[in-house]
C-alpha cells in the first residue's frame, strides 16, 4: 500500500492543497495580528473570491462576459475595496469591544455572505471559464506530477509570505503596522494613523483571501460551496504555526494540506468519506490542548 | 424599586418575585400559556412548541455563555446528540429494557452534557477563542459524523424517524404525538428548565460562573477551582441543549444532519442576543420575537421569490451585528431603560 511514488505524488498535491490553504490563512494571521479580529469568515471570504469570478467572467448571474484575467483582477479589487468597506461600516463599530463581540459578528457577516451569494449564484456547482482551467502540470522525478493550480498556489503563496515578511521589516507602512499591533494607544501618541493602517490590513488581508478563494476554486475546476469549509479548516494551520505569526500560518497550513492529503489517501478506507478534513480538525483539538500557542505565537501574560 | 415596598431580609431581595407588581403578574400570567391552546390551534400551535423547544436550547447556551462566559459554536452538534441518542434510545431501548420518552430524552441530555465536558477540557490552560474553534471543531466533526453512513454502528443511521407513539415514562401514560401533547411536553419541559436557569443565577454556583465571566484570574486567585467550574457549566449547559434536542426530533417526527448546522448555532446566537446575554427573560424573549420574526420572514420570502429563502441568514446576520453594535445587553435592557425613562416621566430624573 505505502509505495514511494504514491506517497510522493500525495505528498505533492498536499503541499500545493496546503499553499493554497496558506493564502487564506495568511488574510487570517495578517488580519488578528494588526487589529485583534479572530475572523470566523474567512471561509466565507474565500468563497466570495471563488465566485467573484464566475460572476464577472461567466454570463450567468449578470450577463458579463469579461475576459479571464479580467475577471481575476476585478475580484481581487473587489476584494481590497470590501476590506475597505468593511472596516468602514463593521469593524469600526467593534474596537475593543469584548472577544465575543467580535467572534459572533464575523460569523454573522460569514452567514451574510453565504446567503447572499446562494440567493445570487444559487447552490449549485459553477464551472470556471476554460482560460482558468489550465490543463498543464509539471512533471517530478518518480512519476510524480503537480497540477497547475497547485503550482500557481504554490508560487503564489510564497511570494506572498516573503513580500508580506518583507512588507513588515523593512518598509514604513510595514513597520507602522507593527507599532499599531504592539500597542494601539502608543502608535496614536506617535501620530500613527490607526484608521488607516487598519483599512490597509482589511484592505490586504481580504485580497490575500480572494485570491487563495480563486485558486482552490482553479484547484476543482470551478466555484463550489465546499469551498466555505477551508474557514474552519485554517483554524488548524494558525492555531498550530501561532495566531499572530505569518510565517507560522504559512508553515501550518502546509502541516494541514499535507495531513488532509494523507488523511484523505490512508484513513477513507477506516473511517470513512470526509477523512481528510476531520484528520486536521483532531489535530487542531491536539495542538489546542498540548501547545495552545502554536509554533511561532508569541505568549500573552495576563494580568489581574 | 415602587415606591412603598422594602427589603427587609436578604431572603426577600434575593427572591424571585420580589414585588407585589410581579406576584400580580405571576398569578395573571402563569395560567396564559397553559390555557393558549384553547384559542391557538394548527399551525400557530405547532411554532410555539418550537419556541418553547429553541428556549430550552438557548437557555442551556445562557447557562454556558451568559453565566460562565465561554464561547461554545457547538448548539448543533449538541443538540444532534441530544437527538440521536434519544431515537436510539427509544428504538432500541437502554440496555435492552423501554425507558420511555423523558428519560430517554434526559439520556440524551446527558450524553450531550458528556461531550460537552470533553471538548471543555481545553479550557483547562485556554480560554476564548480556543474554546469557540475547538467546539466549532465538534460541530464540523459532528457534522461529518452522523453524515457517514460506515459510522452506523454508533449512531444508528443518517436519517431517523422517530415513531410518535411513545410511553412518557416506561411504557406508561402513552402519547400519539398530537399538538396538544407536544405543546405542554415542551411547556412544562421550559418551564422547569428556566426555573433552574433563574435559581443557579440566584445560587453560589451562578455567582461563581459569573465571577470566572469577569474575570478568570481573580477569581482563582480568590480561590474558586475555575476549571472544574467551567467543566460544570458546561456540563449544565450541554444537558439543557441536548434535552432540546431530544425533544426537537421528537417534535420533528424525522432526524437529519440537515436540522443540525451551524447555522442552527448562528440562530440561537442570535435568539440570545437580541433578548439579552445573561438573563433568562431575555433568553425567553429572544427566541419568542426572533422565532416569530422568522416566521414572517420566511412566508415574505417564499412570497417573493421561490430562491429568496436563502436570505435568511442575511438578514438574521444584520440583525445580530446591528444588535451588537447598537445595544450590545440586547431587548431586555433597551425595555429596562424605556421603563426607567416612563417612570419618571415627564420630569428629566
Amino acid at each position: 500500500m505505502v509505495d514511494a511514488s504514491t506517497f510522493l505524488s500525495i505528498s505533492i498535491a498536499g503541499i500545493g492543497l496546503g499553499a493554497l490553504y496558506a493564502l487564506v490563512a495568511m488574510g487570517f494571521s495578517l488580519i488578528y495580528k494588526v487589529t485583534g479580529v479572530l475572523n470566523f469568515a474567512q471561509g466565507q471570504l474565500a468563497l466570495l473570491g471563488a465566485y467573484g469570478v464566475v460572476i464577472f467572467a461567466t454570463p450567468a448571474v449578470l450577463g458579463l462576459n469579461l475576459p479571464a484575467v479580467v475577471a481575476v483582477l476585478l475580484t481581487i479589487v473587489v476584494g481590497l475595496l470590501l476590506g475597505i468597506i468593511l472596516e468602514r461600516v463593521v469593524f469600526r463599530h467593534f474596537i475593543g469591544e469584548p472577544v465575543l463581540s467580535v467572534i459572533i459578528v464575523t460569523l454573522a457577516l460569514g452567514g451574510i455572505i453565504s446567503g447572499f451569494l446562494r440567493f445570487l449564484v444559487g447552490p449549485n456547482f459553477m464551472s470556471y471559464p476554460d482560460a482558468l482551467k489550465p490543463g498543464w502540470s509539471i512533471d517530478l522525478p518518480l512519476g510524480a506530477s503537480i497540477g497547475a493550480s497547485f503550482t500557481l498556489g504554490v508560487v503564489l503563496s510564497l511570494v506572498v509570505v516573503v513580500s508580506l515578511m518583507l512588507f513588515f521589516r523593512y518598509t514604513v507602512t510595514g513597520s507602522i503596522l507593527r507599532a499599531a499591533a504592539a500597542d494601539e494607544q502608543a502608535a496614536m501618541v506617535l501620530g500613527v494613523s490607526i484608521e488607516r493602517t487598519i483599512i490597509i490590513a482589511w484592505a490586504l488581508s481580504i485580497a490575500i483571501t480572494s485570491i487563495g478563494g480563486i485558486l482552490l476554486a482553479m484547484a476543482s475546476g470551478g466555484a463550489g460551496f465546499t469551498i466555505e469549509a477551508v474557514g474552519i479548516i485554517i483554524f488548524a494551520a494558525v492555531v498550530f504555526g501561532g495566531l499572530d505569526s505569518i510565517p507560522g500560518a504559512f508553515l501550518g497550513a502546509l502541516v494541514v494540506g499535507l495531513l488532509q492529503e494523507y488523511g484523505s489517501f490512508y484513513a477513507t478506507g477506516v473511517i470513512g468519506p470526509g477523512a481528510g478534513e476531520i484528520i486536521p480538525m483532531v489535530f487542531l483539538l491536539v495542538v489546542i490542548l498540548i501547545k495552545p500557542r502554536g509554533l511561532f505565537g508569541t505568549e500573552r501574560i495576563e494580568r489581574i | 424599586m415602587p415606591c412603598g415596598e422594602y427589603f427587609t431580609s436578604y431572603g426577600s431581595r434575593m427572591g424571585l418575585f420580589r414585588w407585589r407588581t410581579q406576584r400580580i403578574a405571576l398569578v395573571l400570567g402563569l395560567p396564559i400559556p397553559f390555557l393558549a391552546p384553547l384559542a391557538v390551534q394548527g399551525g400557530l400551535l405547532s411554532t410555539i412548541t418550537q419556541i418553547y423547544i429553541f428556549a430550552i436550547a438557548v437557555l442551556g447556551l445562557n447557562v454556558i455563555l451568559g453565566y460562565a462566559g465561554e464561547i461554545v459554536l457547538a448548539q448543533g452538534a449538541f443538540m444532534a446528540i441530544g437527538a440521536y441518542a434519544t431515537s436510539q434510545i427509544l428504538a432500541d431501548g437502554l440496555f435492552g429494557v423501554q425507558i420511555g420518552l423523558l428519560p430517554a430524552i434526559m439520556v440524551g441530555g446527558v450524553f450531550a452534557a458528556f461531550v460537552a465536558i470533553m471538548f471543555g477540557i481545553p479550557s483547562f490552560r485556554v480560554k476564548g477563542f480556543y474554546i469557540a474553534i475547538s467546539t466549532l471543531a465538534l460541530q464540523f466533526i459532528s457534522e461529518w459524523f452522523f453524515n457517514n453512513g460506515q459510522l452506523e454502528w454508533i449512531h444508528g443511521g443518517t436519517q431517523q424517524t422517530i415513531p410518535f407513539e411513545v410511553g412518557l415514562v416506561g411504557q406508561w401514560f402513552t402519547i400519539t404525538g398530537t399538538d396538544m401533547e407536544l405543546y405542554f411536553i415542551s411547556l412544562v419541559l421550559m418551564l422547569l428548565f428556566a426555573l433552574i436557569s433563574l435559581n443557579l443565577s440566584r445560587s453560589g454556583m451562578g455567582k461563581v460562573f459569573r465571577a470566572i465571566h469577569d474575570n478568570d484570574l481573580a477569581a482563582g486567585v480568590l480561590g474558586i477551582n475555575v476549571f472544574r467550574n467551567k467543566l460544570l457549566a458546561f456540563a449544565i449547559g450541554g444537558f439543557m441543549i441536548g434535552v432540546s434536542g431530544g425533544l426537537f426530533g421528537y417534535y420533528i417526527g424525522f432526524i437529519s444532519p440537515d436540522y443540525f448546522t451551524l447555522d442552527l448555532t448562528l440562530q440561537h446566537y442570535v435568539m440570545l442576543l437580541f433578548g439579552g446575554l445573561g438573563r433568562v427573560w431575555g433568553a425567553l424573549l429572544g427566541v419568542g420575537i426572533v422565532t416569530i420574526i422568522q416566521e414572517f420572514l420566511r412566508g415574505f420570502l417564499q412570497s417573493v421569490a421561490a430562491n429568496a429563502t436563502s436570505l435568511e441568514p442575511v438578514f438574521f446576520g444584520v440583525i445580530i451585528i446591528v444588535v451588537l453594535a447598537v445595544e450590545p445587553k440586547g431587548v431586555l435592557a433597551a425595555l429596562g431603560q424605556l421603563k426607567d425613562y416612563l417612570r419618571k416621566w415627564p420630569f428629566a430624573y
